[in-house]
């Protein structure tokens, strides 16, 4: 059984990666929070008690459920805003109004105050890398991410995602050939 | 996957660990506080399940709600112990009506044995 500082610790090192594993399905921080947050609590409440090298596996496995759900919320309450589109237009639009480039343009200028050329140019090299990843689909963007990001093996991979060890590494594969094929189409070199 | 795949994969991965330092600070205390709530609502060991656990946390529990359980269950057990008493009291009664009919009878018990009795039953039924 995981004591407290064991599970403490796991949360503590997870939590980012788990933010940004949301935002890149979600597209929004709010949600992304709100979905870490669920998910941290469903995996104290129900499996706190579980082995401390089971936790990887069973929290990627609840983030996976929790976005899920997240998305068929979201279908169900747009259904509803649509049908009552008169009454409450901007509640279900918030995907529409999501504009890469006006974010791109945005941070880009937090970015500019900073000093150093160099500095800029990697952050923006970050942030494309960041932006081809949000690009791959949903499939191929797990494995990848829980394969190389949380360290988690492929038999782990392929229980936290519900499919066989073939179709993690096959993922996986895909995922890489894509990132490399799109990170030299835009000439960034690691 | 070859050598410059996986290579490629963790320089990606290097860059996504570097943006994680670069997260607003109000995420990451909404973070830590989301970390916080999970903690204190983390599932203890000593939960109440089935077993003998689960009778001990019944027997430490107060004594409203063990007498909420106790009374019920024990006036259960009186009433089926009383059941089945009066279920042996009705059988012994309906054999001993039947031994008491077959004894009283003048016809004796070994008549029912002899062929040629039944015989003569048979042709009393088809003169009727």
């Amino acid at each position: 059984m995981a004591t407290d500082k064991e599970l403490n610790d796991f949360l503590q090192n997870v939590e980012r990666r788990a933010f940004k594993q949301a935002v890149y399905a979600v597209r929004k921080d709010e949600s992304a929070l709100d979905i870490v947050q669920d998910a941290m609590i469903k995996l104290a409440e129900k499996y706190g008690d579980k082995p401390a090298a089971e936790l990887p596996m069973l929290f990627q496995r609840i983030l996976q459920t929790t976005i899920l759900d997240y998305f068929r919320r979201e279908k169900v309450r747009n259904t509803w805003v649509s049908l009552f589109s008169g009454f409450g237009r901007g509640d279900g639009n918030d995907d529409d109004d999501f504009d890469i480039l006006a974010s791109l343009e945005a941070e880009q200028g937090s970015a500019a105050a900073e000093s150093s050329a160099d500095q800029v140019e990697r952050t923006q090299t970050l942030r494309l890398i960041d932006d081809e990843v949000q690009k791959l689909p949903t499939r191929q963007r797990e494995a990848f991410l829980m394969r190389y990001w949380q360290d988690m093996d492929v038999a782990e991979t392929a229980a936290a995602m519900g499919c066989s060890e073939g179709s993690v590494k096959t993922h996986c594969s895909r995922a890489t050939h894509a990132l490399a094929a799109a990170l030299q189409a835009k000439g960034i070199t690691l | 996957m070859n050598i410059d795949d996986i290579n490629l994969a963790y320089k990606i991965r290097h860059a996504l660990d570097e943006q994680l330092d670069h997260l607003p600070a109000s995420t990451v205390d909404r973070l830590a506080a989301a970390r916080a709530a999970a903690m204190a609502r983390k599932k203890s060991d000593a939960r109440a399940g089935f077993g003998w656990r689960g009778l001990g946390a019944f027997l430490a529990g107060p004594a409203v709600s063990r007498l909420a359980i106790a009374v019920p269950l024990l006036a259960l057990v009186i009433g089926m112990g009383g059941f089945y008493e009066h279920e042996q009291q009705q059988q012994l009664a309906a054999l001993a009506d039947i031994d008491a009919a077959v004894l009283a009878d003048e016809l004796p018990l070994t008549a029912y044995l002899d062929p040629g009795f039944n015989a003569y039953l048979e042709s009393q039924q088809r003169q009727q």
